[in-house]
């Protein structure tokens, strides 16, 4: 069991390990602007100056505080925006692929079911989803140290771990795409489109006749700024998230138990 | 029980049929080759074998396991080795790592033998691979679980000469050690070196299976007479001569040469040209080009308002890469 999550997870470390560099240079910057940007800039009147659907899809709360800030700065842009699209992106590669190159009728020849490979893919995904948590909060925790702005530690900690659920919940669209089209390309701007479309959806429908159509968007359930600005964890959130997932992921597999390999 | 068993296998993909009712079995321990065509229908078959598509209609056995129930494929999947047409891994792997994935899921019981065989070079990445290393990467993977059955489709596709003859080698010893080998190919002369029965699969529908002699049989001798004189035509009018040819200014000695594949008995031949006098002779095993050019000449008469098609059809099956 799990040769096919082992093989691939080891492939998928380096890349990690990039994005977890990448995402705490992020965290590092945004942090280092902080004091410049509290000192010098009113910024009760630069979120006043920020077009209100701009404010409203960032999320943005509030500047006063250096959770604030990073709440919208690095966690909606970083965690919510860019590493959401960037894992529907990325496994809605995995399976789809495969197919593309030719490969899948390798690995099917395996005596491995295809729900399995398809599990076993999946949950490969976990290395670049805990891998771009593994550094950056601990960058976040000593750099706020360092402007002498402290966060919770345990903040910190569950902002990252609360975001795990969420990744996964965006890697889950991927795969569903993945094994709905047999090109790549394809199965990848779909993940993408929809992605973006669902984290649309959810922050420009707040506070309108429509907001329940955001339900299904994963974003709705991870609320960076509830973690850093008020402390609550949502526990049922990531319930909902986890439930996602495995919605997906079921439907992913009886999808792709039943299709012909291209 | 037959280590493949097919019976009245359709695949449809919207108006074409794929494979239309293909029935036959392939013996343990012999080489099956499947031959037609491009796009005649033999890798459909190989894939549904394999459970990568399911079938339309009919249903087929795997070592005694049904392809349609996935846990029993799983099953025969343990004793099977499949070299797909066009076999592809990861390319950012290299060829061992990706012989270590294979090892872990199904075992491995021989690759480094098959390693001096098929030497492919396994500490480059898969992406650096040519053709042929590809080649010789699937072939010691299809292998290196000393499968009870291999199914290979166009396994010398992208092998030099050298390696082919190799290969030929190493699938009839394991053969004679008890393997079973189903291969599909369209190059007949391939078929013909290893195969101990044949299929014929064209346009889809099964044509015929039966041993690779009895086609060469059918197919009769390839007959060159080099005449002193000329030879009345009548005396070619006998049971058994197809496309005769006859040039008049063959060689520097003169005379006539005759050439016609010939079908009836040797015995009658030669008793009508006995009356003549002839400078040369000889009678060859007729290649298996002709042999699948008569077969589907045969068919050809069968059904007059195909006929367009029927001649575009042999030339795909000789000609090699054309898609029909």
């Amino acid at each position: 069991m799990f040769e096919l999550t082992r093989y691939d997870a080891r492939h998928r470390v380096r890349g990690s390990l990039y994005l977890s560099v990448g995402l705490s240079l992020l965290a590092a910057m945004v942090i280092w602007v902080y004091p410049s940007f509290k000192t010098e800039i009113d910024l009760d009147q630069l979120i006043a100056a920020y077009p209100e659907p701009i404010v409203q899809v960032m999320g943005v709360q509030t500047m006063a505080s250096l959770g604030g800030f990073l709440s919208f700065e690095l966690y909606t842009f970083g965690w919510i925006i860019l590493l959401g699209l960037y894992l529907a992106y990325s496994t809605a590669g995995t399976i789809a692929d495969d197919v593309d190159r030719g490969r899948m009728d390798m690995l099917l020849s395996l005596p491995i079911s295809r729900r399995r490979l398809l599990g076993e893919r999946f949950a490969a995904m976990a290395v670049p989803i805990v891998g771009a948590n593994v550094l950056p909060p601990i960058v976040v925790s000593v750099g706020a140290h360092l402007i002498d702005e402290p966060l919770a530690a345990t903040d910190v900690l569950a902002v990252h771990l609360l975001s795990i659920p969420y990744l996964f919940a965006c890697a889950g669209i991927g795969l569903l795409a993945s094994v709905g089209f047999d090109r790549a390309g394809i199965a990848q701007r779909v993940a993408l489109g929809v992605t973006f479309a669902l984290f649309l959806s959810e922050s420009l429908l707040t506070g309108t006749d429509a907001e329940a159509v955001g339900a299904i968007a994963p974003m709705r359930y991870y609320d960076p700024n509830a973690i850093l600005l008020e402390g609550t964890y949502n526990v049922a959130d990531a319930g909902i998230l986890v439930a996602m997932t495995v919605a997906l992921f079921v439907a992913a597999q009886l999808w792709f138990t039943r299709v012909d390999i291209a | 029980m037959a280590a493949i068993e097919l019976e009245g296998l359709t695949k449809e993909y919207g108006e074409v049929l794929a494979n239309d009712d293909v029935t036959f079995d392939v013996e343990r321990g012999e080489i099956f080759g499947y031959l037609g065509p491009n796009g005649a229908g033999k890798t459909t078959t190989i894939r549904t074998l394999l459970g990568l598509l399911s079938p339309t209609a009919g249903t087929a056995r795997v070592l005694g396991q049904a392809i349609t129930d996935e846990g029993q494929l799983l099953e025969a999947k343990r004793r099977l080795g499949y070299l797909p047409d066009n076999p592809a891994f990861d390319e950012t792997a290299t060829g061992r790592e990706a012989l270590e994935l294979h090892a872990s899921i199904k075992g491995d019981a021989r690759s480094e033998e098959l390693l001096e065989l098929f030497d492919p070079p396994l500490d480059r990445e898969v992406r650096e691979y040519s053709r042929g290393n590809v080649q010789k990467l699937g072939l010691v993977a299809t292998f290196m679980h000393d499968p009870d059955l291999v199914i290979l489709d166009e396994p010398t596709s992208g092998l030099d000469p050298l390696l082919q003859q190799r290969f030929n080698e190493f699938v009839r010893a394991e053969r004679d050690r008890g393997l079973t080998v189903f291969f599909s190919s369209h190059i007949l002369s391939e078929v013909r070196k290893l195969c101990d029965r044949v299929g014929i699969i064209r346009d889809g529908r099964l044509v015929t299976v039966e041993p690779v002699e009895s086609l060469l049989d059918r197919s009769g001798k390839f007959v060159r007479i080099h005449a002193a004189e000329s030879i009345p035509k009548q005396a070619f009018e006998i049971d058994g001569i197809h496309g005769l040819e006859a040039d008049a200014s063959a060689g520097p000695n003169g005379g006539t040469e005759y050439v016609f594949t010939f079908t009836g008995d040797v015995n009658d031949l030669l008793e009508r040209l006995r009356q003549y006098r002839l400078l040369d002779l000889s009678l060859e095993e007729a290649p298996l080009e002709e042999v699948f050019m008569r077969f589907y000449d045969g068919e050809e008469m069968d059904n007059d308002a195909d006929s367009d098609r029927e001649t575009r059809v042999v030339a795909g099956g000789t000609g090699g890469d054309d898609d029909v």
